[in-house]
């Protein structure tokens, strides 16, 4: 159905994720129709297209959070680095520790901001506190988030505004020091400014990771994303870089999508 | 390194899921262990010592030490108070339960929730002593009887299945959708036709799974019913003469019935028919409950 | 046609006197379930009441210390009480971590299958076996089979079995109140299934967990019928009242009211039977706050949120 061009792969850089016809079904329902992509290394792509286009159910296929998921049954390859995902005897748990994901509501644990973001650490066998301690500043700074809360860090993280949240368990993320970060609408609950703050702080991740992110918003997309891959309906229509999608797009939909002819 | 640590939680998680896996195994086997052992011994008395099961279940001739093992009296007992029980508290729990899902204001409910807590939690003894120096009293005086009878353990029974009650009908009722509330205001219904016309027969096989929970409580319940049904092992003639129950005769003469006498066996098989009453009610529960899904 | 109905006079006047006496009857129906709650409230008030007016005379410290007298007045409850909560903490030790366990193994574990089908409705069953059933099917265990005699552990596993359903359920309640976004964000983190119930899960659980094994706990503190013929109608006479070893007769608070009335010589049995129920329902109302204030502060303490 998909027609191999230039287009639909991306542009000579180093892939650090490849998708081969992945398709994603929920019981009789085909949610995802062989989409086909390259993820470039240390680079932001986006994933834009209209509400129930799939792009969320795309990219929980992508660490395997579809295996929590009953009656989601996932078929293709996922490959990080040439290694498939989903071939047999690969541990989603181990996928997950380097494919990190960063979820549309802010979800912190109900504990204390320390213990947020060392909770990946320790479930990775760091007990040492001092260590902890390192890591817990780091991920924060790199989160831009440690002189909000370096006075408060054994308050609880709940007391946070959603934005500090967001940022919270993208340190919590950071943590785990994933190769792939994964982001599902991450500013969809936030207010403006929040959302500015999250904004920069994906420009300053990629220059360590690959960052994927779905978004619902057109603007967002063009302000941080260096590739942009269009869904409608379940199909992976159409990949570029972000300005010529944006500018000059191929496909027919894309375009009435870019233009507003879509909700 | 990662590698390591990923097989130790390998590990972890295989031993952790053995743990939870025996853990519920043993709920299987312990209700095997209870359905075996209590076949056995509660059907020694028919097939040791040579009573006949219709003797057992019809019969109305009660003598332990005397052989006489016909257990109809209890059997009666127990089913006309808990009939009792559940003409009166399960219609008084269901409107609680409506009270509760339909009208009531969330001060009101938060008032009222922790009183039903405390009811569940006070102890079956303490309900039948309130029963013998409170409420016996008053129906020997109200009737002039002894007071003591089926009509006590009815009206202590019936108290005491209204916590269940109560907390499961609201559950079945809260369930109900509410575009069917919608819906019959928007036709005119009052609050009261929504309630009676819609919402009861809506949530029916809920309200029902409510009510044969209270029967399952009220038919086991022992003490509060020993303590005031006069317990005479004759078969009652009315609401206000002294009765016995199944469980209210077991723990009379249980601790008088020798080991492996023909007395104690009796007994055991009272105990089993308790509880294949039990499971018939499991099983009526079920049947409600899938007839909600059909 | 249906205009033509509608305007006929008489069936108009008939709607409007109709939606009066409907609501008349809702106006009644209100105010009876109104009537309904309350008698429940002032039920438990009159209880309350009552047993305190008939307990507390009977209330001294000698009555919740001493020793229980065979023949003569002024005999005391203090080793029942200790049995009571002796063997409330044995049944908790058997309980909780089997009841906990096969809680996650429903809530987080099994997918939908005939193990976990078996499971619950052998849970169920469990659930409405009678108490005094479960008592026969103790002493036919542990009293008749092991020669045990009465014992505290005999009466601690009849318990046991007796109580598991509802711990599992207030388990599963306590799970499924802590949302899938915490299970969500510490499987993204890597975490194993394992990892994430212990570190995430059961620690955002904890208050509505501690709430539900109290309240079950004052249920497992006042339960007779299955004890009578398991751990026994009379508290052994060791050392001290408060003997440990659980191959020893120990008779509960609970049992010990009934025992009073069934067959006690003391001249003041029911004084002492007052006192004992005064007890219990004391005993019934501090489970129910220490459930509530516990679980709430837990709550606040391990998750900050109020």
């Amino acid at each position: 159905m998909m027609v191999e061009t230039p287009e639909t792969r991306s542009p000579s850089l180093r892939s650090k994720m490849k998708i081969d016809d992945l398709n994603v079904y929920y019981g009789a329902f085909h949610a995802i129709k062989r989409a086909n992509l390259d993820v470039p290394d240390r680079r932001v792509m986006a994933l834009i297209g209209p509400s129930g286009c799939g792009k969320s159910t795309f990219i929980r296929a992508l660490n395997r959070m579809h295996d929590l998921t009953p009656g989601a049954r996932v078929t293709g390859t996922v490959t990080l680095d040439g290694n498939d995902i989903y071939a047999q005897g690969v541990d989603p748990v181990t996928v997950r520790h380097r494919i990190g994901m960063v979820f549309q509501r802010p979800n912190p644990f109900p504990k204390s901001i320390f213990e947020n973001v060392v909770y990946g650490p320790k479930i990775h066998g760091e007990h040492n506190g001092k260590r902890l301690q390192e890591i817990c500043e780091k991920s924060l700074h790199a989160a831009a988030l440690w002189d909000e809360v370096k006075d408060r860090l054994n308050r609880s993280a709940l007391d946070l505004s959603g934005g500090q949240q967001q940022r919270l368990c993208i340190a919590r993320v950071l943590a785990v020091e994933p190769e792939v970060i994964l982001m599902d609408e991450p500013a969809s609950a936030l207010d403006p400014i929040a959302t500015s703050k999250i904004e920069d702080l994906i420009g300053e991740l990629k220059k360590d990771y690959t960052v994927v992110i779905v978004t619902h918003s057109m603007q967002q997309a063009a302000r941080i994303s260096d590739f942009t891959t269009f869904f409608l309906l379940g199909d992976l229509i159409e990949v570029g870089t972000t300005s010529d999608i944006f500018t000059r797009p191929t496909d027919k939909r894309t375009e009435d999508y870019i233009t507003g002819r879509y909700g | 390194m990662v590698g390591v640590r990923a097989n130790k939680a390998h590990r972890d998680e295989r031993v952790a899921l053995g743990f939870l896996m025996s853990s519920s195994a043993i709920f299987v086997l312990a209700i095997v262990l209870i359905l075996a052992f209590l076949a056995y011994n509660g059907t020694l008395l028919f097939w040791q010592d040579h009573v006949s099961p219709l003797t057992f279940l019809f019969g109305t001739d009660w003598d332990g030490f005397g052989g006489q093992f016909g257990a109809a009296p209890f059997i009666i007992g127990s089913l006309v108070a808990t009939g009792f029980a559940i003409l009166v508290g399960g219609p008084l729990g269901v409107a609680i339960g409506l009270f509760f899902s339909e009208l009531a204001p969330k001060r009101v409910a938060e008032t009222f929730k922790p009183a039903i807590e405390v009811l569940v939690g006070i102890p079956s003894i303490v309900y039948g002593w309130l029963g013998l120096t409170l409420l016996v009293p008053f129906i020997a005086r109200t009737f002039h009887a002894e007071g003591d009878g089926l009509l006590a353990a009815g009206i202590v029974l019936s108290i005491m299945i209204l916590p269940t009650v109560i907390s499961l009908s609201e559950d079945a009722l809260r369930v109900v959708p509410n575009s069917l509330r919608e819906g019959s205001a928007a036709l005119g219904a009052t609050r009261w036709e929504t309630m009676s016309r819609v919402l009861v027969p809506a949530a029916a096989s809920g309200l029902a799974v409510a009510v044969i929970l209270g029967v399952a409580r009220a038919i086991g319940e022992t003490l509060a019913v020993q303590l005031v049904l006069g317990n005479a092992a004759v078969v009652p003639k009315s609401l206000l003469a002294p009765a016995a129950a199944l469980t209210s005769e077991i723990v009379m003469d249980m601790g008088d019935a020798p080991e492996h006498s023909a007395f104690r066996h009796a007994l055991f098989s009272m105990a089993l028919l308790l509880l294949l009453i039990a499971m018939g009610l499991i099983t009526l529960i079920h049947l409600a409950l899938r007839r909600r899904t059909t | 046609m249906a205009r033509a109905i509608l305007a006929t006079p008489t069936v108009e006047s008939l709607r409007s006197n109709n939606a009066r006496s409907r609501r008349i009857v809702d106006k009644i129906a209100t105010a009876a379930l109104w009537g309904a709650a309350s008698t429940i409230v002032l039920m438990l008030i009159l209880f309350v009441v009552y047993l305190f007016v008939q307990g507390y005379s009977a209330i001294s410290w000698h009555f919740l210390t001493g020793y229980p007298s065979a023949a003569n007045a002024g005999g005391g409850v203090g080793p029942e009480i200790f049995n009571s909560f002796y063997i409330l903490f044995l049944t908790l030790c058997f309980t909780l971590p089997i009841a906990v366990l096969a809680g996650v193994f429903i809530q987080e574990y099994a997918g939908p299958g005939r193990f976990r089908d078996m499971v619950e409705f052998s849970a169920e069953s469990l659930a409405t076996v009678p108490s005094i059933v479960m008592g026969l099917f103790g002493l036919i265990v542990f009293v008749q089979l092991f020669h045990w005699h009465f014992t505290a552990l005999g009466g601690a596993l009849t318990l046991t079995l007796l109580n598991l359903p509802a711990m599992m359920r207030v388990t599963q309640q306590a799970l499924a109140s802590v949302p899938q976004t915490y299970r969500e964000a510490s499987m993204g983190l890597g975490a194993t299934k394992w990892q994430t119930v212990l570190r995430a899960i059961l620690p955002s659980a904890i208050g509505p967990l501690t709430t539900g094994v109290v309240l079950v706990s004052g249920r497992i503190f006042g339960e007779t019928a299955a004890l009578i013929f398991t751990a026994g109608a009379s508290v052994s006479y060791g050392a001290s009242a408060y003997d440990f070893n659980p191959f020893h007769t120990a008779e509960t608070l609970a049992v010990h009211l009934y025992s009073t009335h069934r067959e006690a010589l003391v001249p003041d049995a029911d004084q002492i039977a007052n006192g004992s129920a005064l007890v219990l329902l004391v005993m019934v109302l501090v489970f129910n706050v220490v459930a509530r204030v516990l679980g709430r502060q837990l709550t606040v303490r391990l998750t900050g949120k109020a």
